[in-house]
C-alpha cells in the first residue's frame, strides 16, 4: 500500500507545481492522442475530398452549438460515463469487465419493465425504484462472471463476452415476447413505453440522469480511495497473491467488484430507458457498454478520467448526423478518430516518445490479472 | 528540469486550451436559455461566445436557404441503421428519391443514422432546412416520423416499412394529411418465392436464410414463403432459419448467412431464400458455389445488385419501393398527398437466365397464384399485430 499513500502525501506535501506536474503527467497522453487522432482525422477527411474545417465546426456545432446540441452531448455521454466506470472500476481489481454490454442491457430492460408494469406511483419513488432495479439487475449479471473465475477460474475476458450474447437474446426475445408492447396495431419488438412517473427529466439543458452519472463517479472514487473496501480492491488488483497473504478474501473482492461493475453499466441501461428511449426497444443500446472499454482506457481508468472521456466520445456522436448533413461526411468517420484516439492511448508509447517522457510504474494500468486462482 | 519547465508550459497552455473550450460547453445552456426567454443576461465573455455561434448559425442558414423558399422542392432521406448502399431497402428507397432529382428537379440529400437514438435528430436536421418531403426508411423510425409529423404539419413525410394508419396517439380518426406509411405485403412475395421453391425442388427440401425475426417484414417474408411452399407441395420440408443474433449484426453478417446455407444444402434442401441484407446476400453468394441447388434474392431484382449469385439465382420475392417512394414523392409535389398507408407492389422478379429452365407450368401456376393473391381467393395466411 504505503508507497502510492506517500507518495500521494508528499505531493500534496511538496509544491503546487509538482501537483500540477503530476495531473499533466496523467492528462498528457490521453490529450495528445486526442490531438493526434484529431489531425490524422483532419488528414483522412482532405484525402477524401472533404474539408476538415467544415467537417470539424459542424461537428461542434452539432455536439456544442446550442442548448439542444449540449443536451445531445450530456445525454450521449450519460451511459459512456457509466459503462466507462463499470469497466474502469473491474480494471482497479485487475478484472477485464468486456460484458458492460450485457450488464447495460439487463439494466435496461428491468427499468422498463418497472417502468411499465408499475403505474400510479409518485415520480420521487417511481423513478429510483426502477433505476435500481436496473442497476440491481446489472450488478447480478455481473456477479456471474464474479463467482465463476472465483469457483471455476473461468476467465472473465471469456465468460463476459459468451454473457454478453446471452444478455442480448434473453432481452430479444423478452421485447418480443412476454414483455411485447400489444397497443393496437404494433408489431414492432419492442416493450410499451414507460409510465410518465418513471420518466427522469431534464433540467433546463442538463439531463438529470447526467448528474446522476457524474454522482456515481463520485461515489466510486470515494469507495476506492477512501474505505477499506476500495484499499482491498486495489490490492487484489495490484498482486492478488499478496492480497490472499495478506488477509484479503481475493474470492469475495472478486464476485463483489464484479457486481458493482455490473451495477454501474445497469444503471446506465437503466437511465437510457428512463431518460432517453422511454422504452426499451432492441437495437437501441448497441455498442454503449463496449464504448465502456474505450471511455476507462482514454480516462486513464480513473474515475474523473472517464467523465471528459465520456463528453468527448458523446460529443462526436452527438455531432455525427449535422457533420453528415453540412459537410457531406461519412459518420463513420468519427468512429475512425474514436479508433484512432483508443489506438494512440493503448500504444501510448509513441505518445510518450513524441512527449519525450519516460513511463513509470504508478501510470500503468493493469488491465487484467491470470487465469482465475492459482 | 529544462524539460519540465517546458512540459509545465505545454501542460498550462494545454489547460488554458481547455478550460476555455469547457467554459464555452458549459455556458451554452444558459446562454440559449437566455435567448428564448429574450432576457439576454450574459456576461461580456459568454456575448463574444454566443456571437461566435449566432455567426456560424446564420452562414449555415444562408447556405441552405434554398430549400426554404417556395421555388425549390427538397427531398430528404433518414436511412435506419445501416448503409445507403445496402443493396437492399435503404438503397431502392434512395433509388426512388433520385428518381425525384431527375424527374421533378428536386434537390436531395441523405443522412445514414448510426445510433437509434438519433432518428429523431436526423429528421429534425431536414426538417429544420426547410425541406419539403421527408423520406424515413425502415419500421424503426415508424414512432420518430409520426411525432415529426405531427410537429411539422407543413412537411410531407414519407415513412417506407411503417404501419402509418393510425397516428401515434392511438387514435384512428385522425390520420396526419402529411404522413404516408409505404408498406408492402412481403408475405405475398414470400409465397411466390416459396410457390416456385415448393415446385422447383427435387429433393423435396427448401430453405430460408433469414435476418431477424425482430424485423416484421422478415417474418412476413418467411410465413409467406412457408405458406406459398405448401400451397403447391402439402408434404415438402423446410428448413428455416433466423440470425439469433440482435439488430446490430443481424443483417450484416454474411458468414453466417453462407454457413447457414451450407449447413441447409448439407441437410438435402436445393432451393434456398435469402431474405436478410448482407447475411441473406452471403446465403445466396455461398449456394451459387454448389452445383444444381437454387436461390432465390429479396427485396430487389438481386440480380442486378448481387452478380456473384448468378450461377443459382432463378428469381427474388421483390418490394417495388423504388417506384412506390417516387410515386408518393410526386404525390406530395402534385398537392395529392394519400395520408394512411400506402400500399405497394410486390412481385417476383425476372427469371433472366433461368427463363429456359424453369418449365412452363410452373410459369403457368405462379401466374395463377399472383392472380390468386391479387383477387384474394388465395390467402397467405400471415396476420400481423393480430
Amino acid at each position: 500500500m504505503t508507497t502510492e499513500q506517500e507518495n500521494l502525501e508528499q505531493t500534496t506535501a511538496s509544491s503546487v507545481g509538482m501537483a500540477l506536474l503530476r495531473v499533466w503527467r496523467g492528462v498528457s497522453v490521453p490529450i495528445t492522442a486526442v490531438l493526434l487522432a484529431v489531425v490524422i482525422g483532419a488528414i483522412i477527411l482532405l484525402v477524401s475530398g472533404a474539408s476538415p474545417v467544415a467537417a470539424y465546426s459542424a461537428l461542434i456545432k452539432g455536439s456544442f452549438g446550442d442548448g439542444d446540441a449540449v443536451a445531445r452531448t450530456l445525454e450521449k455521454a450519460t451511459p459512456l460515463v457509466l459503462s466507462g466506470l463499470a469497466v474502469a472500476f473491474a480494471f482497479k481489481a485487475g478484472l477485464f469487465n468486456i460484458g458492460a454490454q450485457g450488464q447495460l442491457l439487463f439494466g435496461a430492460i428491468i427499468a422498463a419493465a418497472l417502468g411499465f408494469g408499475i403505474e400510479g406511483l409518485p415520480a420521487i419513488i417511481h423513478i429510483p425504484l426502477a433505476l435500481f432495479g436496473g442497476a440491481l439487475a446489472g450488478a447480478l449479471y455481473g456477479a456471474i462472471p464474479g463467482a465463476l473465475k472465483t469457483y471455476t477460474g473461468a476467465h472473465e475476458v471469456i465468460t463476459t463476452i459468451m454473457l454478453n450474447f446471452v444478455a442480448i437474446n434473453i432481452t430479444d426475445f423478452l421485447a418480443n415476447g412476454p414483455w411485447k408492447d400489444t397497443s393496437p396495431g404494433n408489431i414492432v419488438a419492442r416493450t410499451p413505453k414507460i409510465a410518465p412517473s418513471a420518466v427522469i427529466p431534464e433540467i433546463g439543458n442538463v439531463p438529470l440522469g447526467f448528474v446522476l452519472a457524474v454522482l456515481a463517479a463520485v461515489i466510486t472514487w470515494w469507495l476506492l480511495w477512501h474505505t477499506t473496501l476500495g484499499y482491498e480492491i486495489r490490492t487484489v488488483g495490484l498482486n492478488p497473491h499478496a492480497a490472499e497473504y495478506a488477509g484479503i478474501r481475493v474470492a469475495w473482492i472478486t464476485i463483489l467488484t464484479m457486481m458493482l461493475s455490473g451495477l454501474l453499466a445497469g444503471m446506465g441501461g437503466a437511465i437510457e430507458t428512463q431518460g432517453v428511449v422511454g422504452r426499451y426497444q432492441p437495437g437501441f443500446n448497441v455498442g454503449l457498454g463496449f464504448d465502456g472499454i474505450t471511455i476507462a482506457l482514454l480516462g486513464k481508468t480513473h474515475p474523473f478520467g472517464v467523465i471528459p472521456a465520456a463528453l468527448l466520445v458523446g460529443a462526436m456522436k452527438a455531432g455525427a448526423s449535422q457533420m453528415q448533413f453540412d459537410a457531406g461526411v461519412a459518420n463513420e468517420i468519427t468512429d475512425v478518430i474514436q479508433a484512432l484516439i483508443l489506438f494512440f492511448v493503448a500504444a501510448d508509447l509513441i505518445v510518450r516518445w513524441i512527449l519525450r517522457m519516460r513511463e513509470t510504474d504508478e501510470e500503468k494500468i493493469t488491465l487484467s490479472t491470470g487465469w482465475g486462482k492459482q | 528540469m529544462k524539460k519540465r519547465t517546458a512540459l509545465l508550459t505545454t501542460f498550462l497552455l494545454l489547460l488554458a486550451l481547455l478550460l476555455v473550450a469547457c467554459g464555452g460547453g458549459g455556458e451554452e445552456p444558459a446562454a440559449n436559455e437566455g435567448s428564448t426567454t429574450t432576457t439576454e443576461e450574459t456576461t461580456n465573455e459568454e456575448a463574444t461566445n454566443e456571437e461566435a455561434t449566432n455567426e456560424e448559425t446564420t452562414t449555415e442558414e444562408t447556405g441552405e436557404a434554398d430549400c426554404a423558399s417556395e421555388e425549390v422542392f427538397c427531398v430528404g432521406l433518414v436511412t435506419d441503421v445501416g448503409e445507403i448502399d445496402d443493396k437492399s431497402f435503404n438503397q431502392s428507397a434512395w433509388e426512388g428519391v433520385k428518381r425525384a432529382e431527375a424527374e421533378l428537379g428536386a434537390k436531395i440529400d441523405f443522412i445514414e443514422t448510426k445510433d437509434a437514438k438519433d432518428y429523431a435528430t436526423n429528421i429534425g436536421l431536414f426538417a429544420d432546412n426547410g425541406y419539403d418531403v421527408i423520406v424515413t426508411v425502415g419500421f424503426a423510425l415508424g414512432e420518430a416520423t409520426a411525432e415529426a409529423a405531427a410537429a411539422h404539419p407543413d412537411i410531407f413525410f414519407i415513412g417506407v416499412d411503417q404501419f402509418q394508419a393510425w397516428p401515434f396517439d392511438d387514435d384512428a380518426s385522425n390520420d396526419l394529411p402529411n404522413l404516408a406509411g409505404l408498406i408492402f405485403p412481403e408475405d405475398k412475395a414470400g409465397f411466390l418465392a416459396g410457390a416456385l421453391a415448393g415446385m422447383m425442388t427435387e429433393s423435396n427440401t427448401i430453405a430460408a436464410v433469414l435476418g431477424t425475426d425482430l424485423v416484421p417484414p422478415v417474418v412476413a417474408f418467411k410465413e409467406g414463403y412457408e405458406a406459398g411452399a405448401r400451397f403447391v407441395n402439402p408434404d415438402i420440408n423446410i428448413i428455416s432459419t433466423y440470425h439469433p443474433g440482435g439488430l446490430d449484426v443481424a443483417f450484416t453478417d454474411p458468414e453466417w448467412g453462407a454457413s447457414t446455407a451450407k449447413q441447409a444444402i448439407d441437410q438435402g434442401a436445393d432451393v434456398v431464400f435469402g431474405a436478410g441484407g448482407k447475411t441473406g446476400n452471403g446465403a445466396i453468394i455461398e449456394v451459387a458455389n454448389h452445383e444444381g441447388v437454387y436461390c432465390i434474392g429479396v427485396d430487389t431484382d438481386q440480380w442486378e445488385t448481387v452478380p456473384e449469385a448468378h450461377p443459382c439465382l432463378i428469381s427474388s420475392a421483390m418490394k417495388l419501393i423504388t417506384p412506390g417512394v417516387f410515386d408518393l414523392i410526386s404525390a406530395a409535389k402534385d398537392g395529392n398527398f394519400p395520408a394512411g398507408n400506402f400500399v405497394g407492389e410486390v412481385g417476383l422478379a425476372p427469371f433472366h437466365d433461368f427463363d429456359s429452365v424453369i418449365p412452363q407450368e410452373v410459369k403457368d401456376r405462379l401466374n395463377e397464384i399472383d392472380t390468386g393473391l391479387r383477387d384474394g381467393s388465395i390467402e397467405t395466411g400471415y396476420n400481423p399485430g393480430g
